[in-house]
């Protein structure tokens, strides 16, 4: 297995955002390490190393993108499922969205959302505020020991 | 009830007839019987006198020749007359001279003689009665007779009586009979009036069986019963009429009622059904607005791959045509933003507040490109205050602002922005003008239209959403926006919104 520790935890559905979310990282610099699962269900899988990562044994990522339109299960239930229990409460969750729907951004703070991020359509962008939120995060946020 | 009356008017018929007749036959009687009593009794003195006269003078020769074989010869001749009881002669002096008696009579005769006169002693008569002869008294006749006047009136009345019965009897008879002819139209139109009354038929009329008074009677009952009947009529006509009318009028009332129900309940049915189709349209559009947005960041993303990865090896065509890729891909998520900003618009709720306008324009200056507070372009006159959203108000001084200084961007320095307002009883008006390139008044109706342009988007950049969205938010303030301008010479935007009541107290207090 491998045990580096994987630095970013990507869940995203659209494997077209998550191309474009790994190459700007990977372009800048940022994350060494990223991990990519498609929806709620591994995200939570690889988060309790359960099921199909059951066997994994490097620790938890420092940072989660969260997507919030997924199948089987979305964004708000995974950060839900993180903030309630104890081993992965202090993750860091910054929810990386298309939506600007109020209501989903009230509920995402009101479960401990870290940060709340829209997606901008224009590439160069995107890729800035991918930038901003993986240096801010990874390198000029303190996180706890 | 019947019988009684009946009865009463009957006896009270008979009874009169029956009195009436015993009164006439009494007066009859009395006065027959009286007549001829008296009559009897005149004639029986006049009998009497006369016999006592001749009497008299045939024994005044016996007497002055003192002869009583004479006297009493002449005294003996009353046995003719069986009627006479007892007779005596007195001399002058007093002393009885002949005396007769009737056969089987017994009796003493008076010794004196009494003076002239008649007496009726119970059945007798008794008289006296002096002769004279040439002016000279020679005695006095005493004569007793038989008055029958008594057994005569006991006679008399036992007839009478049985004339009186007899009478009454055929009165009673008769009046029985023919007191029919008067109460019989009478309890007749009692009967009826009886009818009437107990069973409130007015329709009964009475018979007319005489002429005389009852017939009228009967006439005026009839006409009074016709006048009832009509009127009668009239009123039962009248309350059917009254009848049918409530009842027309209550079915209407309910009719009111229930196609006010009806409305009402369709009213409240179309709004819930225009506020589900509205919530719709708006989740609509949300979700589409949203939808779209993931794969123009995947075209502009993926142009922007293709620029980089491939730089080498693309000429200036092939690199402007991706450049107009991403400009589109980029164009259409502006859109889209703005969509959604004004989709938003309608949904949230205004948080009013006191505003100080100068304060927010000055504020939206820094997010407007176009200008600063110390900008040469631009005057800014006092604004009255307002109570308001101070987030939509904000959007529409960006939009309005950044408008000017888009459109009057082209004539450099020259360019002129400027922001005035003032207080017009209760409402607050605001103005932006420039001297920009302004529009053709033709189309001043297109100008708040959503995604509506008056000028290319080579011209001017835009989506056509700004204004849009200030109409909304000052109409969702309760204000009115309209524009003015002309081509090439600029524009002018004026917003009124209204002073809210709270405020309007505060201001003059």
């Amino acid at each position: 297995m491998n045990f580096q520790q994987v630095e970013i935890l990507l869940v995203e559905d659209s494997s077209a955002d998550a191309e474009m979310t790994l190459r700007t990282l990977k372009k800048r610099g940022i994350a060494n390490s990223v991990e990519w699962v498609r929806d709620g269900v591994e995200a939570i899988d690889y988060l309790f190393c359960q099921e199909t990562y059951a066997g994994r044994d490097n620790g938890l990522p420092k940072l989660v993108l969260l997507d919030l339109k997924m199948p089987r299960m979305d964004g708000l239930q995974v950060l839900e499922r993180m903030k309630s229990d104890v081993r992965t409460r202090k993750v860091p969750v910054v929810m990386m969205t298309s939506s600007r729907e109020e209501g989903d951004l009230i509920a995402s703070y009101e479960l401990g959302v870290n940060s709340y991020v829209v997606k901008p359509v224009d590439f160069d962008e995107f890729a800035v505020t991918v930038a901003q939120v993986g240096m801010y995060w990874l390198i000029a946020n303190q996180a706890p020991g | 009830m019947k019988l009684e009356l009946s009865r009463s008017l009957r006896l009270k018929l008979i009874g009169i007839v029956l009195l009436t007749t015993l009164a006439a036959l009494l007066v009859a009687l009395v006065a027959i019987i009286g007549y001829d009593l008296r009559s009897y009794h005149q004639s029986w003195i006049s009998d009497v006198s006369t016999q006592a006269e001749l009497l008299g003078q045939t024994t005044a020769t016996a007497i002055a020749f003192d002869d009583p074989k004479v006297a009493k010869e002449n005294i003996e001749l009353l046995r003719l007359r069986p009627h006479v009881q007892a007779a005596a002669i007195y001399t002058a002096r007093g002393a009885l001279f002949a005396t007769y008696r009737r056969p089987g009579e017994q009796g003493t005769f008076p010794k004196l003689p009494e003076a002239d006169g008649m007496r009726i002693d119970g059945r007798n008569m008794v008289l006296y009665k002096r002769i004279v002869s040439g002016g000279e008294m020679l005695g006095t006749v005493y004569l007793r007779t038989d008055y029958e006047f008594y057994g005569r009136m006991l006679d008399y009345l036992g007839i009478a009586l049985v004339v009186t019965i007899v009478a009454m009897l055929v009165a009673l008879l008769m009046s029985t009979q023919l007191q029919r002819i008067v109460t019989g139209p009478i309890l007749a139109i009692a009967g009826i009036a009886r009818e009437v009354v107990e069973q409130g038929d007015f329709s009964r009329r009475a018979e007319k069986l005489s002429d005389d008074e009852v017939g009228v009677l009967v006439d005026s009952f009839n006409g009074m019963l016709a006048e009832i009947e009509r009127r009668t009529g009239e009123l039962e006509i009248s309350n059917v009429e009254l009848g049918r009318e409530v009842a027309e009028r209550s079915r209407a009332e309910q009719e009111i009622l229930r196609l006010n129900a009806g409305l009402e309940d369709r009213v409240r049915e179309r709004t819930a059904q225009l506020e589900s189709a509205n919530r719709e349209l708006e989740a609509f559009s949300f979700s589409v607005s949203h939808d779209l947005r993931a794969p123009l960041r995947h075209i502009d993303g993926y142009a922007h791959m293709l620029q980089e990865d491939a730089a080498g090896q693309l000429d200036d065509g092939t690199r402007r045509y991706l450049d107009m890729i991403r400009d589109s891909a980029r164009r259409m998520g502006t859109l889209i933003d703005e969509l959604l900003a004004f989709s938003r618009l309608g949904r949230q709720s205004l948080e009013r507040t006191a505003i100080d306008m100068n304060l927010l324009v000055e504020h939206t200056l820094h997010e407007v490109g176009g200008g600063r507070a110390g900008d040469a372009r631009l005057r800014i006159a006092p604004l009255p205050p307002i109570h308001g959203d101070r987030m939509l108000l904000k959007q529409v001084w960006i939009n309005l602002l950044s408008n000017a200084f888009k459109y009057s961007a082209k004539r450099g320095d020259a360019a002129r922005v400027e922001v005035s307002g003032e207080r017009d009883g209760a409402v607050a008006r605001y103005r932006v003008h420039d001297n920009g390139v302004g529009f053709d008044m033709r189309y001043v109706d297109k100008l708040f239209g959503v995604f509506q342009r008056l000028h290319s988007q080579d011209e001017f950049e835009g989506t056509g959403v700004g204004l849009a969205i200030v109409q909304r938010i000052v109409s969702r303030h309760g204000g009115n926006v309209r524009a003015e301008g002309e081509l090439g010479r600029g524009a002018t935007f004026i917003f009124e919104l209204p002073i809210a009541q709270a405020q309007a107290t505060e201001d003059s207090a």
